[in-house]
């Protein structure tokens, strides 16, 4: 019963940040100065010259109106928007009129999911084995160079590492593609391959550049933990080094390692842009970046509340599975 | 019979070495409670810590060893050298906080059979552990808990029964209640002792108490200054001790109705980096004479089974009349019946 409540709770909770999220991507925009359609509308005549009539440019401003629902006052515009969010529907996309942002999305969407999920995980898995022996280890010496992997790699900026992976790896000893190619048409063997192929360079940087952080906090975590009374009393009791890494240090210096994961999980969308600019990977961030650049306010909009929705839905979901690791956390509470 | 021979224990620290146990020898019987009492410093745990053989960084051993008396699967006589494999199997440790010597997002189940003497027979020996629960007063379904959802008197009779599940030679307590509340503290000793009349077991129980060790120990080990200053059975110490320190402590031991001040202990013990000339006790001592500041006197047996280590041991019984002011023995519990009768009035 509690765990219902508790459930109930979190989702209501959910739902609530949601709307919040969703309803000030509505408001920001219009207090901002500048109007979306006057823009668009200037872009038009710009490139048709002074020929644009009057009548011509007020039927267009009344057909773009309807078209990204600013029509009528602000109170059923904002009706029309919640109606639309819940159906999913953005409207068409500047750029490719008159292709859906929806479709736009759910084609990018994908592509940056598998890179951004794989690499979070595989640089939190690697990234955390190394901490923890490092820390687990930390007064013998050879611990010490594990951890000055993390030392290096964790304040070298993004794009110097991509470079440097860049001219490594597809320059001087060209093993991989500077930029992808992705073969069209349904998922084959040799597609899936094809992909993982082109995609190796990008993920690679991405693992570098997260592994590092997760090197130094684990460190400390578990040169912390490992002092604590109950896995001192774990040795006294005479169980082995490896029982005590991993069933006391690990299970316990993960806890706020697991928050970091389920939350940086949640910010893939936001956090692809830089690298899937510099490898010109067909994700949400260069649709993004696209978008912006464009003046495509509909997909800005959209890939905005894609990035709410990940972002809440992965709070959503540590708060439901955390309880699974620290049995500490009161439901229902 | 457990034998310490001239152990001298030593830290390592920035400053420089100290030796926080300065040679002690010792026997102790087979099957007895010993309690050893001190002031805070004064090498307590330090030389628990060398009777359980976790000696390492910064500890070290400058000399002596511990040889426990009984031996190992294989045949051997169990030493210093071996006894860390016998963790548990033949010596166990019930540490200070319970609260925090349980793993904390793990079932206590779990932590029941993670022992290298269970390693591939865990369904087996939780099978015994079930069964074993019940006699220290705990429910069950108590060891499929979380630690966080027991109490602390919960948690402590936890440490109590793996102390003893393996039902080793030794157990070792080192303040094994002080986080805990009196009437707690009184039934969780109760029941270290039910259990240790029943298994045997020879238990060192470290306390500031000395209340309880009147109450509970067969024989007394007194510290001062990494040194044994007194060891004697229990009546003997308690009745007429034979070292001025001990006086002091047992005057410092507080009496239920007794609104006399209490002789605490004026003065402190010496730093271990600077410890005087001759006996380490001479500055706080009302016996002492210019021999004692000399002198180191050692720790002999001035009396049969009663060894003191002080120039004057004969003059302390006439010290104790002079001062007086020592609570009257005779209003203290002084046997576990009292003791479980104070329990079953304080519940
Ligand atoms: N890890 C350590 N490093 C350096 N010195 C230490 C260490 N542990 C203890 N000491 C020193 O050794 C001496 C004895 O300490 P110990 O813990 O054995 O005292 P104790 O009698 O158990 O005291 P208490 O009653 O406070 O528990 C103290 O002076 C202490 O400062
Ligand atoms: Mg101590």
């Amino acid at each position: 019963m509690k765990l219902a409540q508790y459930v109930v709770q979190r989702f209501i909770g959910y739902l609530l940040v949601l709307f919040i999220g969703i309803t000030i991507t509505f408001f920001l925009p219009r207090l901002m100065p500048g109007d979306p359609i006057n823009n668009y509308i200037s872009q038009v005549q710009a490139r048709a010259g002074q020929s644009l009539s009057a009548e011509a440019t007020q039927q267009l401003r009344d057909s773009l109106a309807e078209l990204y629902g600013l029509q009528g006052d602000i109170f059923t515009q904002y009706r029309n928007y919640l109606a639309r969010v819940v159906r999913l529907d953005f409207g068409p996309s500047f750029t490719y009129y008159p292709e859906p942002v929806s479709n736009i999305l759910l084609d990018a969407m994908p592509w940056t999911a598998g890179l951004l999920i794989t690499t979070t995980l595989l640089s939190w898995l690697i990234g955390n084995s190394i901490g923890l022996i490092a820390g687990y280890f930390n007064k013998r010496r050879w611990a010490t160079i594990l951890e000055v992997v993390g030392i290096i790699l964790y304040p070298i900026p993004y794009y110097i590492l991509a470079l440097v992976v860049i001219l490594l790896l597809a320059y001087w000893i060209a093993l991989f593609p500077l930029s992808p190619t992705f073969l069209p048409g349904p998922m084959t063997w040799n597609k899936a391959v094809s992909i993982i192929y082109n995609s190796f360079l990008p993920a690679l940087t991405l693992i570098l550049a997260g592994f590092g952080w997760n090197v130094l906090a684990m460190k400390a975590l578990a040169v912390a933990t490992k002092e604590d009374a109950y896995v001192q009393f774990a040795r006294l009791k005479g169980t082995t080094d490896r029982t005590r890494m991993t069933n006391y240090v690990f299970r316990n210096a993960m806890l706020p390692q697991i928050t970091a994961l389920v939350l940086s999980l949640g910010f893939i969308f936001n956090g692809a842009i830089q690298t899937e600019v510099i490898f010109s990977y067909p994700g949400i961030g260069m649709t993004m970046r696209a978008a912006a650049g464009a003046g495509d306010y509909n997909l800005l909009y959209g890939a905005i509340i894609l990035t709410i929705f990940s972002v809440a839905t992965a709070a959503l979901i540590l708060d439901l599975i955390y309880p699974l690791f620290d049995p500490r956390i009161r439901l229902g509470g | 019979m457990i034998r310490l021979d001239n152990i001298v224990a030593t830290y390592t620290t920035q400053r420089g070495h100290v030796n926080a146990v300065d040679g002690v020898t010792l026997e102790i019987p087979d099957s007895i409670v010993m309690g050893i009492a001190g002031e805070s410093g004064c090498g307590k745990s330090t030389l628990m810590k060398v009777i359980y053989g976790d000696i390492g960084f910064p500890l070290s051993l400058s000399s002596g060893m511990v040889d426990y008396g009984f031996v190992n699967e294989r045949g051997e006589p169990v030493t210093t050298e071996n006894i860390r494999r016998e963790w548990f199997r033949h010596i166990s440790y019930i540490p200070q906080s319970s609260m925090s010597s349980l793993n904390p997002v793990v079932r206590i189940r779990d932590q029941f059979v993670d022992f290298p003497a269970t390693a591939g027979r865990k369904k087996e020996v939780l099978a015994q552990v079930r069964a074993f629960v019940p006699k220290l007063g705990l429910p069950p379904e108590a060891i499929d808990a979380y630690p966080h959802q027991l109490s602390g008197g919960m948690r402590q009779r936890i440490m109590v029964a793996m102390a003893t599940f393996f039902q080793p030679e030794v157990i070792l307590a080192d303040e094994p209640t002080t986080a805990l509340d009196v009437v707690v503290q009184k039934s969780i000793l109760l029941l270290l002792l039910d259990l240790q009349k029943e298994m045997g077991n020879t238990i060192m129980l470290v306390s500031h108490d000395m209340g309880v060790h009147y109450q509970i120990t067969q024989k007394m080990l007194i510290m001062y200054a990494a040194k044994v200053v007194e060891y004697a059975d229990t009546d003997d110490l308690f009745q007429r001790p034979l070292h001025p320190y001990t006086l002091m402590l047992i005057n410092s031991l507080p009496t239920i109705g007794d609104d006399r001040a209490r002789h605490g202990l004026p003065g402190s013990p010496p730093s271990l980096w600077e410890m005087p000339q001759g006996c380490r006790f001479a500055p706080r001592c009302p016996l002492a004479t210019a021999l004692c500041r000399k002198e180191e006197p050692p720790l002999l047996e001035h009396e049969r089974g009663r060894f003191s280590a002080c120039h004057y041991a004969a003059s302390v019984p006439e010290l104790k009349q002079t001062l007086q002011a020592g609570p009257r023995l005779s209003e203290i519990a002084h046997d576990t019946a009292q003791l479980t009768a104070d329990v079953e009035r304080d519940v």
